[in-house]
């Protein structure tokens, strides 16, 4: 346990586990307090994230793995990460074009929306939109 | 007695093809059984762990609550959720269900006015409707394997009614999955969202859990995962009640199945003893010829 270098990831959403990983050394999450890396043996934590990506390395295999997550939460441990939220993506398995076009759409009930609540669910879709977006092309 | 043999095979013939559907119904009942099944399994570790997470915080939050959805209000409006099927040939999975709420209004002596109904499901939209109950939102349409994408948006709808202060206390009422030949009436309350249930689970000696660290605030996690938690739990009603609707679909098509091999079996015993009369009289009239030529 003490020379523990790398530590398990898992992605838990209603759908079950979409990513699992034995041995990242480093993890890379945007909370809501701002940018964090998770190494190995960190204390247990509860953070909230952002609509935002996740990173998760290996250096020493080389191993690099980018997700879109749409919010949630992280837990930490004994070693093992789990991100819970209610929609997350492998990077290399978000549609492009179907993330482009939520985009479009987003924008367009932001321009239209009336009032605060649907002026919040538009920001909401736009921010996933975009999120997804940037973790597939890195726009 | 004496139906004529030409009527009675028609009768076997259609009670015939009747079990043929209601055999099919049960197969693709059971099909979407094992499937929902298969799906519930991945919510319910996902549910688990945000149960942990808000137990851990119920623990540690000690502060204000207020603004948030543990926050209990003065209950002037009573909301209820409903989760029926669509369609019928499910037994009395709806019927049970919508008396059980009846029942559990009757008991609270809620007045219609103090009552909001929101319909998953158009048998239970059409019963409140009717009866004139505000329904303030109904769904119909849920997918046979509803995944989260798609409750979202009724989830979505359900917590942003209760921020509106459309109504103060949700409860979730739904045929919960027990096996696969007995369903069980639930009705829950599960706005605003409470924390008794977690602590007692959690004193579990077995399952000892880690404390954490809470960052950037408990506050600031609570913010996040309540909701997170509020809408998994509804949406696991949801998929429970379709799990169970599947349920009770395979169990009615299975006994009207049966049913009909019965039908079919007395039908069966007619038909022979007609036909077996119809035989003896045609013997006894040849029989009678003969003899009449005989002499």
């Amino acid at each position: 346990m003490e020379d523990a270098h790398n530590f398990k990831v898992a992605v838990v959403t209603p759908a079950g586990k979409v990513f699992d990983y034995g041995k990242a050394t480093l993890v890379v999450l945007h909370t809501v307090s701002g940018e964090t890396g998770v190494m190995a043996n960190h204390n247990p934590f509860v953070s909230a994230l952002r609509i935002s990506e996740v990173k998760v390395k290996n250096d020493d295999e080389d191993y690099q793995e980018l997700l879109a997550v749409n919010g949630g939460f992280v837990e930490f441990t004994n070693n093992q990460l789990t991100i819970v939220a209610d929609a997350a993506e492998k990077a290399a398995d978000i549609d492009v074009n179907r993330a482009e076009t939520a985009r479009q759409r987003a924008e367009r009930r932001l321009k239209e929306a009336h009032d605060k609540r649907e002026q919040d669910r538009a920001q909401a879709a736009l921010l996933r939109a975009v999120n997804r977006i940037h973790a597939a092309t890195g726009r | 007695m004496t139906a004529s043999l030409q009527g009675i095979q028609r009768r076997i013939s259609s009670t015939q093809s009747t079990r043929q559907i209601t055999n099919a119904m049960k197969m693709v009942s059971t099909a979407k059984l094992a499937k929902i099944q298969r799906s519930g399994d991945g919510y319910r570790v996902y549910a688990s762990y945000l149960q942990n997470v808000v137990a851990h915080l119920a623990k540690a939050h000690l502060g204000d609550v207020s603004g948030t959805l543990l926050e209990t209000r003065a209950a002037k409006k009573i909301g209820y959720l409903v989760v029926t099927s669509d369609r019928g040939l499910v037994g009395g999975y709806n019927s049970t269900l919508i008396k059980a709420v009846m029942a559990d209004i009757q008991q609270r002596q809620l007045s219609k006015d103090q009552l909001v109904i929101l319909a998953v499901g158009g048998n239970g939209a059409d019963f409140f409707k009717k009866r004139g109950f505000n329904v303030a939102y109904e769904y119909r349409g849920v997918s046979d394997v509803p995944d989260f994408n798609e409750v979202r948006g009724i989830v979505k709808m359900v917590t942003t009614m209760y921020d509106n202060e459309v109504f103060d206390e949700l409860e979730v009422a739904y045929q919960h999955f027990v096996s696969r030949i007995s369903n069980e009436v639930r009705v829950v309350k599960m706005l605003p969202v409470t924390t008794d249930d977690l602590e007692a689970k959690e004193e579990n000696p077995d399952t000892v859990p880690p404390e954490y660290d809470f960052e950037p605030s408990p506050e600031d996690v609570l913010e996040v995962v309540l909701p997170q938690y509020a809408q998994s739990l509804i949406y696991g009603s949801i998929l429970d009640a379709k799990t169970a609707e599947h349920a009770a679909s395979v169990t009615s098509m299975s006994a009207a199945s049966d049913n009909a091999e019965e039908v079919i079996n007395k039908l069966r015993l007619e038909f022979n003893r007609a036909r077996q009369s119809a035989i003896t009289t045609e013997i006894t009239e040849i029989t009678g010829g003969m003899a009449a030529l005989e002499d």
